[in-house]
């Protein structure tokens, strides 16, 4: 038995001159803000970013030119976000809609569809966000209560969704919805992609415990949208929601969205470190170079056209539990006042602060050793 | 994995399935008729032509069989003697460390010494591993030493060798969780329908996943670097997590067996009482985190990431 049959990576050809351009697009374009905003950096906001990005092709990378997308290999894309997370560029606000709901769309949506949202998200000019999570439905997502009831003019939709990352910037919501009313667990749920705004949407900020604004509560008021928001097929709203998820469980986010704080320690330290803090930041380089190769051969497998479902959720666990833990490790053995306002004691508090979070969002720890167990054949 | 690749893992998976419990010399001479010494010698010099890859999933195999056979060290001794222009005939081994597996057996060590790689032999006293194999002590007879006039990381070869086998002990430990605990039952159902049960064994194949993709990479280094010792970071990342693959693995993989994997009737031990003698040999933690360490503050935080990325894309 081999659980984690590893993918050779295929790095193509053109590697080195897709990392030194977009390095030299990082120099000119990543904004010069509060190095701090690059702890945590697929959450970071920043429109403008993400609209240059659009403009010099980095969006949309694999979907067809008529759709504003640029007919790339999954491969340079892969090696694209890598770059992107490692330099900790704000990439926050297409990011759910580059790599989520755009693919979605290309799978199940709509030609209707696909020609109206996906060239504003290849441009990094429209973004999505994902409504799953409800009051009442967090892990067991099977629950989800919100309704959407089909009329001749077209889907009326109530209920409320919580945990909205991005709701408040982004221009549509791929939610899941109970569309036929009475219906148990799974069955009976359907995808629409909602325009933000419809009258009957009500968007409140939900401030986390770090004391900024990512995510949001939306209110549906009996909001009507056409029937050309429902995407993919009635009642297959689960089915595709799990491929959706599927999709974003093994990129190299799962290990870099905090790299910036290890760069910045290795930084600070130099080569004559203590022994302690040599050993810890050579543990971490361990893991993080390990965790490359597991979500390289991942994206391999992707590339390959398999799903794996498996080891796509072995990465996004181990992963977690790595970003979660290098800011504590860091922490243990560095010299480090947390309150002498440096850049490096702040890009520490804020992952300190924000890490607990890692294993939550995108499907909670449990959840996924529930699939992974699944996966061996224990359930 | 190529066909000629697939090929060698079934037939390594067969043989050394077939060699569980086995007699030492059996083993020599099977393995030597199956011609899995000459794995990383050239076709042209009448070897299998076998590359880091190859070598990989091996000695993965060997680890998942708990082949009780100095088998890496063999090959990695028949291809450093190919390299020096010579043949090994007896049983080469060689050597990364003091203490040297079946040194008893061995005709002709190849060790390391002041930078220079020796084919050297001498006097052996006996030790044991953990796992009750002999692991002896050799007093070379430095005099009669030849300088083979080559360049390899003996150490860190001897380290690759261990993740390998690792990543197969620890597969070959999951396999073993999964089937005993979809067979006991306690408390009226099997132990696997237990969902803390069933996120332990979810954690022992995230490490050994682990394993195995670290396995993977080094040898990727390995092919593309060579054994002169261009491939450290990556052996040294790959070793220091495939120990702590080692700790959490097993660890978990005898928790859920319960007392029955801590007899010698199950074959649970044949696979943890090696990993946990792995863990010293070819660097312990602390040593490949102050190597690792020390190379990435030398490298800087930019650096880390350059380095990583170009040391795997081609050009
Ligand atoms: C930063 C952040 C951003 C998010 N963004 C979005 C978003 O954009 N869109 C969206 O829809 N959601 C989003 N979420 C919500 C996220 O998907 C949920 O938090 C997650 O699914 C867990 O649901 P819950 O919070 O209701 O926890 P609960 O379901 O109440 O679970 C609490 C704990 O119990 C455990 N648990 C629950 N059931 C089981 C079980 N059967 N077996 C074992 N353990 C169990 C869970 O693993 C968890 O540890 C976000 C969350 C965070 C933290």
């Amino acid at each position: 038995m081999q659980t984690f049959a590893v993918h050779p990576f295929e790095a193509p050809e053109n590697a080195q001159s897709i990392r030194s351009d977009l390095r030299a697009f990082l120099a000119q374009h990543q904004p010069d803000k509060d190095p701090v905003l690059r702890a945590n950096c697929w959450t970071e906001f920043d429109p403008a970013f993400s609209q240059a990005l659009g403009a010099a092709g980095y969006l949309g990378m694999l979907w067809p030119s008529q759709y504003g997308g640029h007919e790339r290999l999954p491969l340079e894309r892969y090696i694209v976000l890598e770059e992107l997370l490692a330099a900790g560029a704000p990439v926050g606000a297409h990011w759910i809609a580059d790599r989520q709901t755009g693919p979605l769309l290309l799978r199940y949506g709509t030609e209707e569809q696909r020609e109206k949202y996906l060239p504003g998200f290849a441009a990094g000019t429209m973004y999505a966000c994902i409504g799953l999570s409800e009051p009442g439905s967090g892990s067991d997502l099977a629950s989800v209560r919100s309704s959407a009831r089909k009329t001749d003019a077209g889907w009326v939709l109530s209920g409320q969704k919580v945990w909205t990352t991005g709701a408040h910037i982004s221009h549509a919501m791929l939610a899941l919805m109970r569309s036929e009313e009475s219906s148990e667990r799974q069955s009976g749920l359907s995808q629409f992609l909602i325009d933000l705004d419809l009258p009957g949407i009500t968007i409140r900020p939900i401030i986390d415990m770090f004391g900024t604004h990512h995510f949001n509560e939306v209110f549906f008021d009996d909001v009507l949208v056409p029937h050309g928001a429902l995407v993919g097929k009635e009642g297959e709203g689960w089915k595709q929601a799990t491929a959706e998820l599927a999709l974003e469980r093994s990129g190299p986010e799962r290990y870099l969205s905090s790299h910036a704080l290890l760069a910045a320690v290795i930084d600070s330290l130099g080569p004559d470190a203590s022994a302690e803090v040599t050993a810890t930041i050579g543990r971490l380089v361990s893991e993080m170079w390990t965790l490359r190769q597991m979500s390289m051969s991942v994206a391999a497998k992707l590339a390959s056209g398999v799903d794996p479902v498996v080891e796509a959720s072995i990465v996004k666990d181990l992963g977690n539990t790595f970003e979660q833990e290098m800011p504590l490790a860091i922490q243990a053995v560095l010299d480090a006042d947390l309150a002498d306002g440096s850049d490096l004691s702040r890009l520490l508090a804020t992952l300190l602060q924000v890490s607990p979070s890692f294993s939550l969002r995108g499907g909670t720890r449990e959840i996924l050793r529930g699939i992974i167990a699944r996966g061996l054949g224990l359930r | 994995m190529s066909e000629n690749r697939e090929q060698l893992a079934e037939m390594a998976d067969g043989l050394f399935a077939g060699l569980r419990g086995g007699e030492f010399d059996t083993f020599q001479t099977q393995i030597g008729e199956a011609g899995f010494g000459l794995l990383l010698v050239p076709e042209s010099s009448e070897g299998f032509g076998g590359d880091w890859g190859d070598l990989a999933t091996v000695m993965r195999l060997a680890g998942k069989h708990a082949l009780a056979w100095p088998l890496g060290e063999h090959i990695l001794a028949a291809r450093l003697l190919h390299d020096a222009g010579r043949h090994a005939d007896a049983l080469t081994l060689l050597a990364g460390e003091s203490s040297i597996p079946w040194g008893r057996e061995a005709g002709d060590v190849l060790v390391e010494r002041d930078g220079q790689i020796l084919l050297v032999s001498g006097e052996v006293s006996a030790g044991e591993s953990p796992a009750g194999e002999p692991r002896d002590m050799v007093a070379y007879d430095w005099d009669r030493a030849v300088p083979l006039g080559i360049e390899a990381d003996l150490f860190g070869l001897i380290a690759f060798l261990r993740v390998c086998q690792t990543a197969g002990a620890l597969d070959a430990a999951l396999e073993l969780a999964i089937e005993h605990t979809g067979q006991r039952e306690q408390f009226g159902r099997p132990l696997s329908k237990f969902q803390s049960v069933q996120q332990s064994i979810a954690l022992l194949a995230v490490e050994a996943a682990a394993a195995n993709c670290a396995a993977q990479g080094a040898a990727a280094a390995l092919d593309r670097f060579g054994h002169g010792g261009d491939a450290r970071f990556e052996i040294g990342a790959a070793k220091l997590r495939s120990n702590i693959a080692i700790k959490v693995g097993a660890a978990l993989a005898h928790q859920v067996h319960g007392a029955i994997g801590f007899t010698q009737d199950y074959p649970l031990h044949e696979l943890t009482r090696r990993m946990m003698g792995w863990r010293s040999e070819g660097g312990n933690d602390a040593y490949w985190s102050a190597r690792l360490g020390a190379q990435t503050l030398e490298w800087g935080g930019q650096g880390l990431w350059d380095q990583i990325t170009r040391r795997t894309d081609p050009g």
